[in-house]
């Protein structure tokens, strides 16, 4: 009763006064929000009044005021994460028309703009919006102030992801650029410890019919492989599984509070969210950047690709039987299907990332170049392919001095992407599509 | 001045083509027996101008009448010395010839209705045997039209009859002037800026820099004003994007450096008696007065806040943090920076502005102050710029930068500890601590929500100094001067009026001690048109006293008001007038032998140009005069005139206009006001509009110069109606004097009366308000009031 605002209906003459709080912080839990209209009287009277007000009240008033605790350290965030030009929006909202993204009811980025620019990060980080952003950038070319929204969208996705993916300290340590070399000498440490323990610094070449050749087995066996970067797989998986959860009661608790309460599970939605990922009919509603669409599906493409390309070769070293009985260890045969998924992964990444390159720059006149944290994915998967490319064509042309380094290098470039794939901007592959399912689930979904 | 009366008429144009100016000769030749009578091709031509140069060198030629364009172009062709020669021009161009049909659309429209009495006479003829009396009749009618046809086949003979009527009028009206005879005295230049804020400083050093001297009297213990009492001011030049320390302290050290200024501390104003360059101006300073000969009067008072204490509803006065914008400036003096709430001079870190307080609110300032949002802003700053983690929350109804500090609002937008929103405030109050809990609603962060802050700032708006302390709204003041009311017995019978309080200048007028306002008690002259102007010549004013603006915008006003105050005492000196009628030499005279002392004049001027004997006569200030002649329309006597200007003069006027007995040619005058309405009619002219050739425009200075006894004189001599067109009044007034087309509206609620007992219906005389820009509008006007005239039938009294 006490949480919901009250008109006092004999003295509802004067404008409406709230009571005054006891502690300012008690009502930030909306416990004690009445409203009480007894101007003449003032505070003390209102005070006196709030107890047979609360009890007499014969109909609810207005929706409670929702106390807002504006944090200027977080403002301060934003605009180092990239979102530099937040405090210019004068909330015209040009960039909500703009946008073909957004759904309808409660658009962004408008919302998201005036709430970063008040240091509201509870209500951002619960946002299912700042994730079903696809990044066009539409707005951020028509914005009269150039305050840059999609920017800022981003900065703001990037700041909630130490509240979704646990320990937050890796979120913060990845999107931050300080801290990169640390960051990067942690993978190569578990690659390294992996190759001392379970493999050699200093492999022998192969034997039969590889005589002579580089056998990358020999630096690291499939097995100590599989065991190691099976485990930090599986553990990013199961943090991504965590940060879902966390998301999806965060969102739930956000709608509410927002006061449009949202129901089920939004396992319903996978399939259609999957369906949607893999035609990714949103890119496609942007107007300045358009061609994202066909960059982005070759990356996509390309790891699925990849992903099939690791599986095969588990299929083929592990289930020999499958494979007609002769059991491989690598290197496969050149048209082997581990090898044809990984030559047309590898095809695909260089396109798709070649394209996502260049079109960065293309576009960097009307949206800018990008932040930190889209170039750290960017050059990781570019030194992913280069080294990965690298790794084979040194192996063929059997130059171990250049080919192991490579290699680990390589090795290291997939442990990064694995360990930091809930930290770092991969994990927009999971939390948008949480994001977008969630949409679905509201019923604010656009169709696209 | 014998008159010798040379009339000019210009060919060119289209004026030789639409009308007969061998006719147009004949009106100045017979009628007038005018000594030279000429018309020419392209009389502003340098040939042409030397035609009438000759004339008045050869033949002795005084008065000039040129039948051509329009009085407001060609001014540098037809200058002739007023003092020595009358110049009339008589508007051929754009008021006749440019808003007449064309020649052939007009004969082909003429054509079609005159067939039909063409044939019914001819069917009167045949049927004529048969006895018929209309016959004969119809053929009566038709002659007078055949030697009016003679004039000239191709002419349209109303346009012809509209061009002879004006020059007629022309003709007349040059007869009836004489040169002025300029009223010139030794005046007195010093000029007087009263208030030693940043705008009366401006102005003292401006007025001091351009040669005059000054006297700035303060009524503080110290010079400065506002500029003493900011911890920092808006931004004043380019880029527009940081405030600034005040350096009011280097314009104080300027003034009293100089040596042409002469400040008076510790000041007030006793008495301001006189007119512009020969005031007496008593001051009292310290104890003792002193009487100090004044040419001009810069009144730079200022402003002062909008009494806090009237707002409690926003907690002020109730809760110990909630401050004004005013005391927030002195909190940030005191800290140097650092903002220290009252209640335990905790510092605060948390500020909450509320926009409007006690503004654009009709019970209380409904107005916009238009500098709070800008004094917000900058308080914003104090507050996040002395604590990095300190935040200040704006709640507005609507941001308003004006101008360039559109760039100062970029600034503090763009620091993250200053949040901004749109919003309403439900409730205010506090808590046991002292903070101040606000409740918004209507939020740009799309709900209503709840702020607790350390202190709350209101953003209080100003209020003019030129009202007295004692006044705390500004909704409910007393029409025109803030005072009460007083009745006074006067011939026309009892008369309401406000007796004003004194406030500053406590001038010896009979219309009070003060400048009138317009609106919320802001001294007025006209807002855009003529700011810093009054309706006190002589006495301009600068700063927030006319108008909420910031410092900077103070000190231009200084600069502006200073120019004023110059140009005033170089014109009086020279014996002519000031804006709008700048370099008139007339001036009014009063025949006081028909003075009846009924006090319409001296309460009827705007400009309290005339003051009064004790039995109600007036006593003329003529450097106070602008020249509008509204005295002249409100004297029933008729005892007041200029010497080219006068109820004698527009009424021959009318006499000469040739009012035929066909009632389908009715003839209808256009009182019109010289700075709207005749250059309205020139635009539709220059655009071709066609106005109804029924009218005869006759050029007022002011409708306020409009006596009813004109109006019973011409309709008795058969004149269908009146159509005064005149500027704006009221709220919004255009009118450049002021009232003058006020005065003559009420005037005409005066003549209702006159046409009763001339069983004539009150319609016929009817006033319209045009803005320059509604030219367009005239052409139907116009056609409305004559189809109305129409309506209501001939004037009885034609044919009398």
């Amino acid at each position: 009763m006490a949480d919901e605002s009250v008109e006092n209906k004999e003295e509802s003459t004067g404008a409406p006064e709230a009571a005054p709080e006891e502690n300012a912080p008690a009502a930030e839990t909306g416990s004690t929000a009445a409203v009480a209209t007894a101007e003449a009287e003032g505070a003390e009277a209102a005070a006196e009044a709030e107890g047979t007000v609360a009890e007499e009240a014969a109909e609810p008033a207005v929706a409670p005021a929702k106390m807002i605790q504006p944090d200027i350290g977080f403002v301060r965030e934003v605009i180092g994460a990239g979102g530099t030009d937040l405090k210019k929006c004068f909330q015209c909202a040009t960039c909500s028309v703009v946008c073909n993204i957004t759904p309808d009811d409660h658009p962004f980025p408008r919302k998201e703009m005036i709430w970063a620019q008040w240091g509201l990060k509870e209500k951002l980080v619960a946002d299912p919006d700042i994730w079903l952003c696809h990044q066009c950038n539409d707005c951020t070319a028509q914005c009269p102030r150039d305050a840059k929204p999609g920017r800022v969208m981003q900065a703001v996705a990037k700041m909630s992801i130490p509240s979704l993916s646990k320990p937050g300290f890796l979120a913060k340590g990845i999107g931050n650029p300080s801290m990169i070399a640390i960051m990067t000498a942690l993978p190569l440490i578990i690659v390294g410890l992996a190759v001392g323990l379970l493999g050699s610094f200093n492999p022998q070449r192969g034997e039969g019919e590889h005589a002579g050749q580089i056998v990358y087995g020999q630096f690291l066996g499939h097995w100590p492989i599989v065991d190691v970067f099976s485990t930090f797989f599986v553990l990013s998986i199961i943090i991504f599984l965590l940060g879902i959860r966390n998301y999806w009661v965060m969102m739930k608790k956000h709608a509410s509070e927002e006061g449009s309460p949202v129901s089920g599970s939004g396992m319903a939605q996978v399939g259609p969210v999957i369906g949607e990922i893999a035609a990714h009919k949103r890119f496609g509603k942007c107007d300045e950047t358009k061609d994202r669409k066909v960059s982005h599906l070759f990356i996509l493409y390309a790891f699925v690709l990849l992903f099939l390309a690791t599986v095969t070769s588990t299929i083929y070293t592990d289930f020999p039987l499958l494979w007609g009985g002769h059991g491989t260890e690598s290197p496969y045969p050149t048209l082997s299907l581990v090898k044809l998924f990984g030559y047309s992964g590898a095809i695909a990444a260089v396109i798709g990332i070649g394209l996502i390159t260049i079109n960065r720059f293309k576009h960097q006149a009307k949206v800018g170049l990008g932040s930190y944290f889209d170039w750290q994915l960017i050059v990781m998967i570019i030194v992913l392919m280069l080294t990965g490319i690298g790794s084979a064509a040194f192996r063929l042309a059997n130059i171990g001095v250049l080919a192991y380094p490579t290699y680990f290098i390589h090795l290291s470039t997939v442990m990064f992407l694995f360990i930091y794939a809930p930290f770092s901007k991969m994990a927009h592959m999971v939390y948008r599509a949480t994001a977008m399912a969630f949409a679905r689930t509201a019923g604010r979904d656009t169709p696209m | 001045m014998e008159k010798k009366i040379g009339v000019y008429i210009c060919s060119d144009c289209g004026i030789g083509e639409a009308l007969d100016l061998e006719a147009l000769e004949k009106v100045g030749k017979n009628e007038y027996s005018a000594a030279a009578v000429r018309s020419a091709p392209f009389l502003c031509s340098q040939e042409g101008a030397q035609l009438i140069k000759d004339d008045i060198n050869n033949e002795g030629i005084n008065t000039i009448v040129i039948a051509a364009c329009s009085a407001r172009v060609n001014t540098d062709a037809f200058d002739f010395d007023p003092a020595q020669y009358i110049t009339e021009r008589v508007n051929l161009r754009e008021h006749v010839v440019w808003t007449q049909q064309p020649r052939a659309a007009a004969e082909a429209e003429a054509a079609a209705p005159e067939e039909a009495p063409a044939e019914a006479a001819a069917e009167g003829e045949a049927e004529a045997p048969a006895g018929e009396a209309a016959a004969p009749a119809e053929t009566a009618e038709a002659a007078p039209e055949a030697p009016a046809e003679e004039t000239g086949p191709q002419v349209n003979e109303n346009t012809q009859e509209m061009a002879e009527d004006h020059l007629r009028m022309g003709i007349v009206r040059a007869r009836a002037s004489e040169p002025p005879e300029p009223h010139i005295e030794e005046l007195n230049k010093t000029i007087l800026v009263i208030g030693g804020g940043p705008t009366g400083l401006t102005s003292a050093l401006q007025s001091a820099a351009a040669g005059y001297d000054v006297v700035l009297v303060e009524k503080e213990a110290q010079l400065g004003g506002w500029g003493k009492k900011m911890y920092k001011l808006m931004p004043d030049k380019a880029p527009f994007a940081e405030s600034r320390k005040p350096d009011i302290d280097n314009k104080i050290q300027a003034v009293e450096a100089s040596g042409k200024i002469r400040v008076i501390m510790n000041a007030e104003i006793e008495k301001t008696a006189g007119e512009p360059g020969k005031y007496k101006v008593t001051v009292k300073s310290n104890g003792s007065s002193e009487t100090l000969d004044i040419g001009t009067i810069v009144l730079a008072i200022g402003w002062k806040p909008y009494n806090a204490n009237r707002l409690e509803h926003l907690g002020y006065g109730k809760f110990r943090n909630v401050v004004t914008n005013v005391e927030m400036e002195q909190i940030a003096i005191d800290g140097s920076g650092t903002i220290a709430r009252p209640s335990d001079g905790k510092q605060a870190t948390r500020v909450a502005f509320l926009q409007c307080a006690g503004q654009r609110d009709p019970e209380h300032l409904p107005y916009c102050s238009s500098v709070c949002c800008l004094t917000s802003l900058k308080q914003a700053l104090y507050v996040t710029e002395s604590n990095r983690d300190a935040a200040a929350f704006i709640v507005y109804k609507d941001m308003r930068t004006p101008g360039l500090y559109e760039e100062f609002y970029k600034t503090a937008q763009n620091n993250p500890g200053v949040m901004l929103t749109k919003g309403e405030i439900t409730s205010i109050t506090e808590d046991a601590s002292g903070n101040i809990i606000l409740e918004i609603d209507n939020t740009i962060l799309g709900e209503k929500v709840m702020v607790v802050a350390d202190m709350l700032v209101l953003a209080t708006g100003m209020v003019t100094n030129a009202l007295p302390a004692h006044v705390e709204g500004v909704t409910d003041l007393t029409p025109e001067y803030v005072g009460s009311w007083r009745e006074t017995e006067t011939v026309d019978g009892i008369i309401k009026e406000v007796v004003a309080d004194p406030v500053v200048l406590n001038l010896e007028y009979r219309q009070g001690p003060e400048l009138p306002y317009l609106k919320y008690g802001f001294p007025d002259s006209h807002f855009i048109c003529f700011p810093y102007e009054t309706r006190r010549t002589g006495i301009y004013t600068a700063g927030a006293v006319r108008h909420p603006m910031t410092a900077m915008q103070a000190a231009n006003d200084g600069t502006g008001a200073a120019l004023k105050a110059i140009q005033c005492l170089e014109l009086a000196s020279r014996g002519m007038a000031v804006h709008p009628r700048s370099g008139d030499q007339s001036f009014p005279e009063i025949n006081y032998t028909n003075c009846t002392q009924c006090r319409r004049c001296t309460v009827e001027c705007p400009f309290g140009v005339l003051d009064e004997e004790e039995n109600g006569t007036p006593k003329t200030n003529t450097f106070r005069c602008r020249r509008c002649g509204t005295c002249m329309g409100a004297c029933p006597q008729r005892i007041i005139s200029f010497k080219n200007y006068s109820v004698e003069m527009i009424a021959s006027q009318m006499k000469a206009i040739k009012v035929p007995e066909e009632d389908s040619k009715p003839r209808i005058i256009a009182l019109i006001c010289e700075n709207d309405a005749y250059p309205a009619i020139d635009i539709a002219g220059l655009n071709r509009l066609s106005i109804s050739p029924f009218y005869r425009f006759i050029t007022m200075r002011c409708l306020g110069g409009t006596n009813l006894v004109w109006i019973a004189d011409a309709l008795s001599a058969g004149i269908e109606g009146f159509l005064l067109i005149g500027c704006r009044f009221d709220d919004d007034y255009q009118c450049h004097f002021v009232k003058g087309s006020k005065a003559a509206n009420e005037r005409l609620g005066k003549v209702q009366e006159t046409l009763g007992r001339l069983m004539l219906e009150s319609e016929r005389v009817t006033q319209v308000q045009l803005a320059l820009n509604e030219w367009d509008k005239l052409p139907q006007i116009m056609e409305d009031f004559a189809g109305k005239l129409k309506e209501f039938g001939p004037n009885p009294f034609k044919g009398f």
